[in-house]
């Protein structure tokens, strides 16, 4: 079976004026059917600029260099605009991190949900309005008759997420993006909207490209995780895995940073103060071709930032990960 | 959520105030508003209606040159003896079908010019931006003048030059909304379910950048009156048809003695462009919530 998505060598860089700065770096996972990849790592990381490159919107300026991003075997980053804007909403779409400005507020929600569902399968308007409201259900919206004739304005933050989750799925698309989908939101309406997704995925067999800050979520809801810094995948496994024993010493930090994940061992006695990673992830243009992570590293040594970076490498079937002097496997 | 849901299930808008809904409402509540509606109303309806109401014609001699406004001709003659009612009432027509006609030319190469320059940018913009500053940096007056003198003097060629002198800033504004709304998140949103850039700009973009370009093609509207009224206060309007500008180009000589002769389309070009004005400014204000007094 192919996968849904496979990400192959993906690089993208930025022109400017003083010359090409990379942005992404030979990124590479892939992602089967009805599962769920989460993107994790600081802001600055490249985790929305491959959610972009998969749907084929970088910003101007930004460039694949090279690598491919093949949606069901055809490669998305080779196709016509023509037949990128049939895939678009149809066979992938995307969920934004701001719910309150990602609906156009002069049109209904039930007219936006239809837009898609108009576009990429010809449906009537009456047959869309029907598929719309059937939507709003599936997302768990109370009153959804009168839904469909509000306009964003009337509805909650939470409701517009949902409502943004109804378009992205209106066409069953085989591969979602959720860019941040709960950043937005209050706590425990971060938690129904991870409750829904997982249920609809259940329902739909989508596959779903997760880029959260939310660990516990990560957790959660997703089968395979790959922690990117600065462009650059540094760790890539199964997220039990990942989790329980981080092999990377970022990933290791960006696990001791989060305050509610205590798995195993960790759950019993007093908790540790929370960690944080000193510094800060360093900007674009100023990324060394060894690793980046090295001034911020405690285990960093001189053949850290004297070498490359290494080549991500397995250390158990499915984990990869990138690092000179990767942490010894937890004992459980 | 909200517990008094209106429970009908027929699916009915009802108890949803659509954003244009809610503006044409704050609109009516405007006295200033509604006082320049009906001005406009009462113009369209005098010009619509009038001259077959009244039953004489604008250019046919009724009496005697200069008659002062009194029983017979109610507001006088002209020089020529035409009776000054009916032009008012059948020059209504002409200029308020240019005031109209020529403001809807403005907002279509306005807004073809400025919704392409600021929905594609980079060299698109450059050039068509540089031909709208080309025609900006023209004298509208004068540049329709040398129009006219070019093409003739005929009412189609005065509605269309006035038109061509005047979307300039109507294609900066419209370029501005469109680049101010193309980075909104709801655009990239319309973007990644698959919209091709017409359908962005005619269907995502365009209905939100229109309520200011709304407000300035009403305001437009008044300014064409006043353009054709200086076009043919410059003796370059259309001699064979009846408008406020030619009564007033045409007995300017006699303004001194005969006072009723341009005293009475000045005025119908005063209420005009006066009721386009409220109206416009009330438009504003009720699609603009930030500058709503309250």
């Amino acid at each position: 079976m192919i996968p849904i998505l496979s990400v192959r060598d993906l690089t993208v860089s930025l022109k400017r004026a003083s010359g090409t700065v990379p942005v992404l770096e030979r990124l590479s996972f892939e992602l089967d059917r009805g599962r769920t990849i989460a993107l994790v790592g600081e802001s600055g990381c490249g985790k929305s600029m491959t959610a972009l490159a998969i749907m084929g919107l970088l910003p101007d300026g930004f460039a694949l260099e090279k690598g491919s991003i093949l949606l069901d075997g055809e490669d998305v980053t080779k196709v016509p605009p023509a037949r990128l804007r049939a895939l678009r909403g149809n066979a992938m779409s995307m969920i934004f991190q701001e719910p309150m400005t990602a609906l156009n507020p002069v049109f209904t929600v039930g007219d936006q949900i239809c837009e898609a569902l108009r576009l990429h399968q010809g449906l009537g308007r009456q047959a869309a309005m029907e598929r719309a409201l059937a939507m709003l259900k599936a997302v768990q919206i109370p009153a959804a008759e009168q839904r469909l004739h509000a306009y964003p304005h009337a509805l909650s933050g939470g409701m517009r997420q949902r409502v943004m989750i109804a378009m992205a799925l209106a066409c069953r698309p085989k591969l979602l993006i959720a860019d941040e989908p709960t950043t937005a939101l209050d706590v425990t309406v971060q938690a129904q909207v991870f409750d829904l997704l997982k249920e609809l995925q259940e329902e739909m067999g989508t596959a779903i490209v997760l880029i959260t800050h939310d660990l516990g979520a990560v957790a959660d809801i997703t089968d395979t995780v790959a922690v990117l810094y600065a462009g650059r995948c540094v760790e890539h496994g199964p997220t039990l895995e990942v989790m329980e024993a981080p092999r990377h010493p970022y990933t290791r930090g960006l696990m001791a940073c989060s305050p509610h994940l205590r798995l195993g061992a960790a759950a019993a006695g007093v908790p540790e103060p929370l960690q944080e990673i000193p510094g800060l992830v360093p900007p674009l243009g100023q990324r060394p071709p060894s690793c980046a992570f090295a001034p911020r590293c405690a285990r960093a040594t001189d053949k850290c930032s004297a070498q490359d970076q290494p080549p991500l490498a397995a250390i158990s079937p499915d984990h990869e990960v990138s690092c000179w002097h990767p942490e010894e496997r937890a004992v459980a | 959520m909200s517990a008094s849901l209106p429970t009908t299930q027929t699916g009915a808008p009802q108890g949803v105030a659509s954003p244009a809904g809610t503006a044409l409402r704050l609109f009516l509540s405007n006295p200033i508003g509604l006082g320049g509606l009906i001005i406009l109303v009462v113009l369209v309806f005098a010009a619509l209606a009038g001259p077959q109401l009244y039953g004489v014609d604008s250019l046919d001699i009724v009496g005697m040159p200069f008659q002062p406004p009194g029983d017979d001709p109610i507001l006088g003659t002209d020089y020529l003896g035409r009776d000054i009612l009916a032009g008012l009432l059948q020059g209504g027509r002409a200029s308020l079908a240019v005031g109209f006609t020529s403001a809807l030319i403005t907002v279509v190469i306005g807004v073809a010019f400025g919704s392409l320059a600021g929905f594609f940018g980079g060299a698109a913009d450059t050039l068509l931006m540089k031909i709208t500053e080309f025609f900006q940096t023209l004298p509208t007056l004068l540049f329709a003048m040398v129009l006219v003198t070019l093409f003739g003097q005929h009412l189609v060629v005065t509605t269309i030059a006035i038109g061509i002198v005047s979307w300039p800033p109507t294609a900066r504004l419209a370029r501005a909304e469109f680049l101010r709304l193309r980075g909104l998140e709801f655009v990239k949103a319309a973007r990644a379910s698959g919209a091709a850039p017409a359908y962005l700009i005619w269907r995502v973009i365009l209905p939100n950048a229109a309520p200011p370009i709304v407000v300035s093609a009403t305001l437009a509207v008044g300014t064409a009156i006043l353009f054709e009224g200086a076009l043919s206060f410059l003796g370059l309007g259309d001699p064979n048809v009846m408008s406020w500008g030619l009564m007033l180009g045409q007995n300017r000589a006699y303004a001194l003695d005969a006072w009723w002769t341009v005293m009475f389309p000045g005025a119908a070009i005063f209420l005009a462009v006066l009721g386009t004005s409220l109206v416009g400014d009330a438009f504003n204000d009720a699609i603009n919530p930030r500058l709503r007094k309250r």
